[in-house]
């Protein structure tokens, strides 16, 4: 299996130390071999993106933050390879300002490299036999720098390599997600959430059925909960719906993820905490499964719009029990759109109604009422 | 299973990238050629590690994530001090690969690390290649003498097998060889062609990209092209010395030398020759006009052209990156490990 750990639980050296605990606790005391995709510490690539543009300021707060990290987990040879890192940072950010891409992709790449050299620390400290593996030497991509597509092909022969020692030792092996290289040799970045990715691709790639990607929500809800607290978990999705989701902004899903899902290897994708991976995506979903699944708000000017997303809502029983109960609730509603191809549909309502209409639809939608 | 006993000596980038693929890789090394490398020492400039029953693949990866110097921390196998002595007896090793850096100035550490290696009766690999371009006819005669392998297939063109192509061309006379040999001052060229930067800010950008050294001289004098024009030299045995190759600064470029070339419907390219014919040999830029395979060779790309009396031949491939090199270097232990001699 792939386990992808977000940057939102890894904010300290506690963190990976947690995070270590439960890799240990889930799936290598359950026999399981994971490859662990790792991200940067919340916040590291904006902050680098800083200083990319020469901040030194910020360079110095990277520094801090990892340094501190590695101190607290121990070891004087990891303080050492964190100071490695950040000096090589340090000469590029002196020598040079530009905004160059490749460069820029280049400085980025040392947040999640860093964080996978304190995550292999925190591992083996649980006494789990952890390895790094360089994503460079692994993903290969196109050359657009800032949002490099996956060349499945190359990616999949650098693989191969892999292969052996996972499958027959006990090795975990912990690679930067995010982070890949051109097939001309540098080193790309694969946009917002790419981390997700990397952990589909190299699943898809490598035919691994499950994909847990650990965040710090317990899955997908079926609505914004700082807009409804009542907003529930969504069980089971299509990567259909996930994508349509993803294209309506639900946070937590990334579109690029499902690419190679779709096209390589239908891996099952478990979203969710260590605590709960509440949110199970596979590629289809039975008949019992079909339904709404979400719903999200959207303004668009002076008015709003709410998408309804799930497998089935664009049909016309769907659609004709929707009418009724827009009509029970009293909503005005400027105009319904939805197409037969489309796992969503949409409702269009004055601005200053949205958020009741959010509230009343999610009542009747997912709250059994 | 034929087990092979390695030392590696020097443990910067290829050294590490050595390891991790030596570990990664080992599988389909056995099960293809029925040969199975074990590292039974690490060398490098602080300490050394040793077990002479060979380091486990997890070893071999953690040992590859040590900081830089940091050997000597790789407990319970760590020593303190350097004694190349000390690891040939203790661990009995069969091969030897030489990834110091190189030194064009005396050779050294490689040239004694080489010799003492030799005249112990083990075999050689090396990355390093000062010790080949300066002293190839001392070395290559003790390894006759000895019955031992020096290869070193990785010093030149790392990620293709130019090497092994020169060797095998027995018959023919090599009348000519021209190339791009050098990935740091090509990056540095095409920089300046595509995004018409001028010279010190492409060359600070392949610095910060860490493809140039912070002292970029090596590179940009043509050094180091000039030593792997001498290595190459020594394989088609028409042996140049390394101060005998004429040198012209990569720095005395312009970017307006760039763009009156480009506008004549040239490329400038830092080529290093070989004239076999003429006696000369040299490495400087040169103007090669656009429809030329070379004016295509970009980045860190390498190529070279060899002419021989029967006809043209063209190699394109990757500079020696760490990982590339790295393979180099284990095609080169494989080969040994399947015709060396064993002593029973």
């Amino acid at each position: 299996m792939v386990v992808k750990i977000g940057g939102s639980l890894l904010r300290k050296a506690s963190d990976y130390v947690y995070a270590a605990e439960n890799i240990k606790r889930l799936f290598i005391e359950n026999n399981r071999r994971p490859i662990i995709v790792i991200s940067a510490s919340k916040g590291v690539t904006d902050t680098l993106i800083q200083v990319a543009m020469g901040s030194k300021d910020k360079l110095i707060e990277i520094e801090d933050k990892y340094l501190d990290m590695a101190h607290e987990l121990g070891s004087a040879r990891l303080i050492q390879r964190v100071r490695e890192e950040i000096s090589r940072l340090r000469k590029i950010v002196e020598n040079i300002q530009s905004t160059d891409p490749s460069l820029t992709d280049y400085i980025l790449s040392h947040g999640e490299k860093l964080s996978k050299i304190i995550m292999v620390n925190a591992l083996e400290l649980q006494g789990v036999n952890a390895f790094e593996l360089n994503a460079v030497d692994l993903v290969i991509t196109n050359n657009k720098h800032g949002d490099a597509v996956i060349d499945y092909p190359a990616t999949s022969i650098a693989l191969e390599k892999i292969y052996h020692i996972i499958k027959e030792r006990r090795y975990v092996p912990v690679l930067e997600g995010f982070i890949g290289r051109s097939v001309e040799g540098y080193v790309t970045t694969l946009g917002r959430g790419g981390s997700d990715y990397t952990a589909t691709a190299i699943a898809a790639l490598l035919r691994v059925d499950r994909v847990y990607l650990v965040t710090d929500v317990d899955g997908i809800m079926t609505c914004d909960p700082d807009l409804i607290p009542s907003a529930k978990l969504v069980k089971y999705m299509s990567y259909m719906e996930a994508l349509e989701a993803a294209m309506y902004g639900v946070k937590g899903i990334n579109p690029k993820a499902f690419d190679p899902l779709e096209k390589i290897y239908g891996s099952n994708v478990y979203v969710g905490s260590w605590k709960l991976f509440g949110t199970f995506i596979s590629k289809r979903i039975n008949e019992a499964q079909r339904g709404p699944k979400l719903i999200v708000i959207k303004d668009t000017g002076d008015s709003s719009y709410i998408a309804i997303v799930g497998e089935g809502v664009s049909r016309t029983r769907f659609l004709r029990n929707l009418i009724s109960i827009i009509d029970d609730l009293g909503i005005e509603v400027n105009g319904i759109q939805s197409h037969v191809h489309r796992p969503s549909l949409i409702v269009y309502v004055n601005r200053e109604q949205g958020i009741k209409a959010l509230k009343q639809l999610h009542r009747i939608l997912f709250e059994g009422d | 299973m034929n087990t092979t006993k390695i030392v590696i000596v020097g443990f910067g980038n290829v050294g590490r990238a050595f390891a991790r693929t030596l570990a990664l890789k080992r599988k389909i090394i056995e099960n293809k050629y029925a040969v199975s490398p074990v590292v039974v020492g690490v060398v490098d400039s602080k300490g050394m590690a040793v077990k002479s029953e060979g380091f486990t693949d997890y070893e071999l990866l953690k040992l590859s994530e040590l900081p830089r110097s940091g050997v000597n921390m790789f407990s319970p196998y760590a020593r303190s001090y350097v004694d190349l002595n000390y690891v040939y007896d203790v661990a009995q090793p069969d091969i030897h690969v030489e990834l110091t850096p190189s030194n064009y100035e005396t050779g050294e550490p490689g040239v004694s690390n080489i010799l003492l290696a030799l005249n112990r009766g083990i075999h050689v690999v090396t990355a390093n290649k000062a010790p080949i371009a300066l002293k190839y006819e001392e070395l290559t005669s003790i390894a006759k003498k000895k019955s031992l392998y020096l290869k070193f297939r990785s010093t030149v063109m790392g990620g293709s097998p130019l090497i092994d192509t020169l060797l095998s061309l027995k018959s023919e006379d090599v009348e000519r060889i021209d190339g791009i040999l050098n990935a740091t001052t090509n990056y540095i060229l095409t920089e300046m062609h595509d995004k018409l930067m001028d010279f010190n800010d492409a060359l600070r950008k392949a610095q910060s990209l860490g493809i140039a050294e912070a002292n970029p001289s090596l590179d940009v004098d043509g050094l180091d092209a000039a030593a792997k024009l001498t290595i190459l030299s020594h394989v088609i045995g028409y042996s140049v010395k390394l101060g005998d190759v004429r040198r012209e600064s990569l720095s005395n470029v312009g970017l307006r030398n760039v763009i009156e070339a480009v506008k004549e419907g040239y490329v400038i390219k830092y080529i290093a020759s070989l004239d076999v014919i003429r006696r000369e040999a040299f490495v400087k830029a040169v103007k090669i006009p656009r429809s030329d395979l070379f004016a295509q060779v970009n980045g860190v790309m390498n190529a070279v052209k060899i002419k021989t009396d029967t006809g043209d031949l063209f190699l394109m491939g990757k500079g020696g990156g760490g990982l590339e090199t790295a393979h180099s270097v284990l095609d080169d232990v494989v080969t040994v490990a399947l015709n060396m001699k064993r002593v029973v």
